[in-house]
């Protein structure tokens, strides 16, 4: 969800209740647990949680690591949109008509305790799509002898979808996953699309060959709400409807993969020629002057 | 339980399912989200055009199929007169005219998933990422062409009702 950057300036509801909705793994008991929270400006809703951890219930587990949106650790279900806690204000989900705010474990994930999910399932389906750069070369790719190609341009194609934090919103958004628990997901097929648009890649072969199957690509909708929940503007849906295209392409025969050249390796010390101290100089520096009087600048010894 | 067995149970508690999610366009709530509608929205005005279609099936099979199973004793073309009679009922052409609505938002909707899906238009060129993080797909030319087809299906769904009831 894009960030709702005005809500930070307005004023929370001084107490709000928060609904909790929670699981306890040992006795398979789940319930919803009410709990009062006095706010402040500025307060986001991991902070409410942890106030409610701090201070009110001790029992109560919540996932979180950096409180700034970049890890991707406290995605929760806040009012049924998946979201991330540290980036959501207080003001932005309660009104002073309404300070009920609702909070869920991420829906289409196993649930370990109270808030907490289990991710192996979301890391298995990225891992399986082979998510790393693969050179026919792979002599070359082991013992590298210099940088691969790539303009900004290039660079550009690639940065958007780089950007994913894996904090699984997208996945737990998604109408496809709810149906059917072998969808790759949109993160998994995102990160396809990523590595297929990246002029360094070859092996856009073996990629098309997974997620061209009954679990692949073609199962989505494009209901988009993957693209509508994501914190960081990744954009899986547009990213799926491309890697279709893509593959509708290659099946078709009329693919061209972009290729990348190894640039050549920079030259050695002893072949670079120093400019003559003119070129060097700013203007107005008097070199003969400098010769008499030269400013001796002492380095710290190694 | 083994542990494989209890995370399956675990999983299935918190995954909505296929009818809720392909009904419901609000058990996720997003903003800026009407693609979710559309998704909806197609579905099951897919199943409307699935159920008429089986029922058309039996409908213009009627005079053989009634041969061996007959409706109120009558078979063969008789059975098929029956039949027109009854779809001539107010309920049935309201049936019709639900129909008529499913085939125009089905048909519109598709002719734009296969632009998008097939051929990779109007959907949004990867940008610099910067905030407030908005997704460049939920603003290309396919959320105008969503609109576009709302108002045209809406329109020509009002105008069916002039030929079906009229």
């Amino acid at each position: 969800m894009a960030l709702d950057i005005e809500a930070a300036t307005k004023l929370p509801p001084k107490v709000i209740t928060v609904r909790v909705r929670r699981y306890n793994p040992e006795t398979k008991k789940i319930w919803w647990q009410e709990y009062k929270v006095e706010t402040h400006k500025g307060m986001t809703m991991l902070d409410v949680l942890l106030d409610i951890k701090e201070n009110t219930d001790h029992t109560l587990a919540v996932r979180y690591s950096c409180r700034m949106g970049l890890c991707g650790s406290c995605g929760v279900n806040i009012n049924g949109t998946p979201m991330l806690a540290c980036q959501t204000q207080v003001s932005q989900v309660t009104s002073n008509a309404r300070p009920v705010v609702t909070v869920e474990p991420l829906p289409n994930f196993p649930v370990v305790k109270d808030l907490m999910t289990e991710f192996s399932d979301f890391f298995n389906k990225h891992r399986s799509v082979k998510p790393y750069l693969i050179r026919k070369d792979t002599e070359e790719q082991e013992n590298p002898k210099g940088h691969l190609k790539m303009n900004p341009e290039e660079f550009i194609d690639i940065l958007q979808f780089s950007n994913c934090i894996f904090c699984g919103l997208c996945y737990s958004s998604c109408p496809v996953v709810a149906a059917d628990p072998e969808y790759l997901g949109p993160q998994a097929l995102m990160y396809t699309f990523r590595f297929i648009n990246d002029v360094r890649d070859e092996g856009h072969k073996e990629r098309f060959a997974i997620v061209d199957s009954e679990h692949g690509c073609h199962r989505c909708h494009f209901a988009a709400t993957c693209s509508a929940v994501c914190p960081k503007a990744v954009d899986p849906a547009g990213a799926i409807q491309g890697l279709r295209s893509k593959l509708f392409k290659y099946r078709l025969g009329f693919f061209k993969k972009k290729s990348s050249e190894v640039l050549s390796a920079p030259p050695e010390k002893g072949e670079r020629v120093p400019l003559p101290p003119e070129a060097t100089t700013l203007p107005g520096v008097d070199l003969k002057q400098f010769e008499k009087e030269p400013v001796v600048i002492k380095l710290p010894k190694e | 339980m083994s542990d494989d067995e209890k995370f399956r149970s675990l999983e299935m508690e918190n995954r909505q399912g296929f009818w809720k999610a392909s009904l419901n366009p609000w058990l996720i709530r997003a903003k800026n989200n009407p693609e979710r509608v559309a998704f909806v929205l197609h579905r099951v005005t897919g199943f409307i055009i699935i159920a008429f279609l089986l029922a058309h099936i039996l409908e213009t099979d009627s005079p053989v199929w009634s041969q061996y199973a007959p409706i109120n004793g009558l078979s063969g073309w008789a059975a098929w007169t029956y039949i027109m009679g009854i779809e001539s009922a107010w309920w049935a052409r309201l049936g019709e005219w639900i129909v008529a609505g499913a085939v125009l938002f089905h048909a519109l909707n598709g002719f734009r998933l296969l632009l998008t899906e097939f051929f990779g238009l109007g959907i949004g060129k990867p940008v610099e990422p910067k905030p407030p993080y908005e997704a460049p797909t939920l603003n290309a030319p396919q959320r105008t062409w969503l609109y576009i087809e709302f108002v045209v299906a809406l329109v020509l769904w009002a105008f069916s009702a002039f030929l079906i009831f009229g």
